[in-house]
């Protein structure tokens, strides 16, 4: 059996999608450390691919950059995306918990995130009839990262095929319930603070009156 | 005494001083523009800019000596009665070699005929040699509501030939001016007998005319969506010309579905989808036809530049973009319930197209690239400034001066071009020829003027890409954001770089894999040892 450091592991994972996460688990390794810096670093790789993207290939509205959608597509999403799995796959006798979901989910992300870094670096060096090959090397990543994410789900529950791709639809689903409750309850809180906001002021007057 | 001189000569200075800055000032001062000149980036967005014309002076019929059509003594006397306004006029005519405007002032039911300064030196009530319409009184074929004026020279006779658009006599006329005040009718296009026009429209009121340099006589009507109707030189109708298309709202899409699924019956009681007609046209020097629609925020086909065989050559279709009129709504205006109603085109001889908005009041100006290079002209606001129209009807362009006719307010605006305006023009006729390099000195003068003027930067891009001088024409193509000819311009700065430096990237190449083949023997061989990624394998069972 393998003994690696925990670099050593994340790259057993990624180049061994069939059975790196069944060793992984077998072994019960994993860093949250590591996976916290992927999760920082794919917040910096969709940074990274708005800005600096070669300018024939950047079709961003460069004028405003607005850091808030960046963060929330990439740090906000995933952590959604760990506590939907974990609220629903531990209610269909997943075996997975949140620190585990956390780490192999994160893992999953590697290939996504070389993948970005690298077309954004070459599409500084290529003109647009070689666009093929940014998008190449952007889509494998992408791909790749899908098949280590179904692997990572697969593993970490310990479910079979079709149940990992159910459970992935699910919890789809569920990231779209958080994230309206989440948007609801913020609102609300809102309107909330306005309302005492403007008590305050109210109070503040007759006082002082 | 010598400190007395002192004070005194200290005050004279500071007085001279202070009287010479208050005459700069007023120097400086100047009435603006009841509107804010902008223009569209890359992204559609509108952004303050230089005008490009300004508010001239505005004519009315008072200055157009329209009192002269009612004053006996004169000699373009018609009687008493004669209004001394513009009443409801909808065309307004540019003549060249005559250098005479030709005005159709409907409400009066007359054609206006003025010199190149807008004095009034010929009115024209109707045509004799013609039974329609006819006055007992003075014998004349009278117009009813003329909508439309179109002016050529006879070859033969080197008179001027006017064609009418004689929209409620439902008749084009075309009559040989024979004086001031006096037109023969040498020939009437009237409403066709033929099953193909009885099957477009029932009536035949035309609004607007053109004749192009064979002869053929174009003829919009309101009622025919399909097109102009043709008439060739002996007044035969030929057919129609260059039909708009229908626009692909989702309506019309949920009901050609429909119609697959219905029955006979169940089609012939749904409304049919017809395009839109066209509302104006204009011809160029080159025979081109180009035509604007006036439906409300219309983007199919709002406006064309149709070849002979009435093909638009600006067809989005074919891969480029053509956009014409207000992009967004830009806030200084309100605008009501619609963006845009593109009312008339006019085309002037170096090419540049001028569209006006009926609804914002707004003149676009575009090159024949489509490239926009100046917007400006607004709708009445509160009071009737300058520069502002009610209705307008038409518009026309001579060399430096753009004319507006207002239906409301019977007057008509004249805008001439800034300095800014000048070199605008001067550069974009440069490149337009495609005289790239010497389009340099014009547009850094427009630069000066504007910076935020994207069309000049690109034009210098084009002129740096055409130099050779790769480096600059990047930069300035990533100022106005065209990404395509800066893509262009990159594989040739690369190429360039790459030829240059050949041995030098092969050498470093060959380095790299030498010093690879080392590191790898030395780290076999333990002289050079890597942090271990992999640990020793430790002992089972621990």
């Amino acid at each position: 059996m393998y003994e690696f450091s925990q670099l050593g592991w994340l790259k057993h994972v990624i180049f061994h999608p069939v059975e790196g996460y069944d060793d992984l688990r077998w072994k019960k390794k994993g860093s949250m450390k590591i996976a916290l810096v992927i999760v920082l670093l794919l917040f910096v790789a969709m940074v990274v691919k708005r800005q600096l993207t070669g300018f024939q290939f950047n079709n961003s509205y460069v004028k405003i950059f607005n850091i808030v959608p960046l963060f929330v597509q990439s740090i906000v999403y995933f952590f959604t995306w760990v506590i939907a799995n974990w609220a629903l796959c531990t209610l269909f006798n997943g075996e997975g918990t949140v620190k585990r979901i956390c780490i192999y989910s994160a893992y999953a992300l590697v290939p996504y995130i070389v993948g970005t870094f690298l077309s954004v670096f070459i599409s500084n060096f290529i003109v647009s009839d070689e666009i093929v090959w940014m998008n190449v090397i952007y889509y494998v990543g992408l791909g790749w990262s899908v098949v280590l994410m179904i692997q990572a789900i697969r593993t970490v529950h310990q479910y079979s095929f079709p149940k990992t791709i159910l459970s992935i639809v699910f919890t789809l689903v569920a990231m779209l319930i958080i994230l309206f409750l989440l948007v609801l309850l913020i609102s609300l809180f809102q309107q909330v603070y306005v309302f005492i906001a403007s008590i305050y002021t109210e109070l503040t007057y007759r006082f002082r009156g | 005494m010598v400190s007395r001189m002192k004070k005194m000569f200290k005050n004279i200075v500071s007085v001279g001083l202070a009287l010479s800055i208050t005459a700069a000032m007023s120097v400086t001062s100047y009435a603006s523009e009841p509107y804010v000149s902008y223009n569209y980036d890359a992204w559609g967005d509108a952004i303050p800019s230089q005008s490009g014309y300004r508010v001239d002076e505005t004519i009315t019929g008072y200055e157009m000596e329209l009192d002269k059509l009612a004053d006996p003594k004169s000699d373009l006397f018609i009687s008493e009665e004669e209004p001394t306004d513009l009443s409801g006029a909808s065309d307004i005519f540019y003549e060249e070699s005559l250098k005479e405007f030709w005005i159709a002032d409907s409400g009066n039911d007359r054609i206006l005929r003025t010199d190149s300064n807008l004095k009034v030196i010929g009115c024209y009530k109707g045509v004799t040699g013609s039974q329609t319409s006819l006055d007992a009184e003075t014998g004349l074929s009278t117009f009813s509501n003329p909508t439309g004026v179109y002016v050529n020279i006879d070859k033969t006779t080197n008179k001027p030939v006017i064609f009418v658009a004689d929209n409620k006599n439902a008749r084009v006329v075309k009559a040989a001016i024979e004086s001031k005040n006096s037109a023969v009718c040498t020939l009437e296009y009237t409403k066709p007998d033929s099953e193909l026009y009885a099957n477009a429209s029932e009536t035949f009121n035309p609004s607007k005319i053109l004749v192009d340099s064979a002869g053929i006589l174009y003829v919009v009507v309101s009622s025919v969506t399909t097109g102009a109707v043709v008439f060739d030189e002996t007044g035969e109708f030929t057919g129609f010309y260059g039909a708009n298309r229908v626009e692909q709202t989702a309506a019309v899409i949920r009901q050609a579905i429909w119609r697959k699924f219905a029955s006979n019956e169940q089609i012939a009681s749904m409304t049919r989808n017809v395009p839109v007609e066209y509302a104006n046209f204009d011809i160029d020097s080159e025979g081109f036809i180009y035509t604007v629609t006036e439906a409300a925020n219309a983007s199919t086909d709002a406006v064309k530049k149709l070849n002979p065989a009435g093909e638009n050559i600006w067809n989005t279709a074919t891969g480029n973009e053509y956009e014409f009129g207000d992009l967004t709504e830009y806030a200084s205006v309100d605008t009501g319930s619609f963006l845009s109603r593109l009312t008339d085109i006019v085309v002037d001889n170096d090419g540049i197209i001028n569209l006006l908005d009926y609804e914002t009041g707004r003149i676009f100006q575009y090159t024949q690239d489509n490239d926009l290079l100046f917007i400006f002209g607004s709708k009445n606001s509160t009071s009737d400034q300058k520069g502002t129209f009610t209705a307008p009807n038409g518009i026309e362009a001579v060399n430096e001066k753009i004319f507006v006719i207002d239906g409301k307010k019977n007057d008509i605006t004249i805008f001439v071009e800034t300095t800014f305006g000048k070199y605008v023009h001067e550069a974009a006729a440069l490149y337009e020829k495609g005289l790239y390099e010497d389009a340099i000195d014009p547009w850094n003068e427009v630069i000066k003027r504007d910076g935020g003027y994207s069309l000049a930067y690109y034009g210098l891009g084009k002129a740096y890409l055409n130099t050779g001088d790769y480096e600059k024409a990047m930069e300035y193509f990533k100022i106005s954001v065209s990404k395509r000819s800066y893509d262009r311009a990159y594989q040739y700065d690369r190429d360039d770089f790459l030829r240059a430096n050949f041995t030098l990237i092969i050498i470093i190449l060959l380095i790299i894999i030498v010093a690879i083949i080392v590191l790898r023997r030395l780290i076999k061989k333990g002289k050079i040892k890597l942090p271990k990624i992999r640990k020793k394998p430790q002992k089972e069972g621990k």
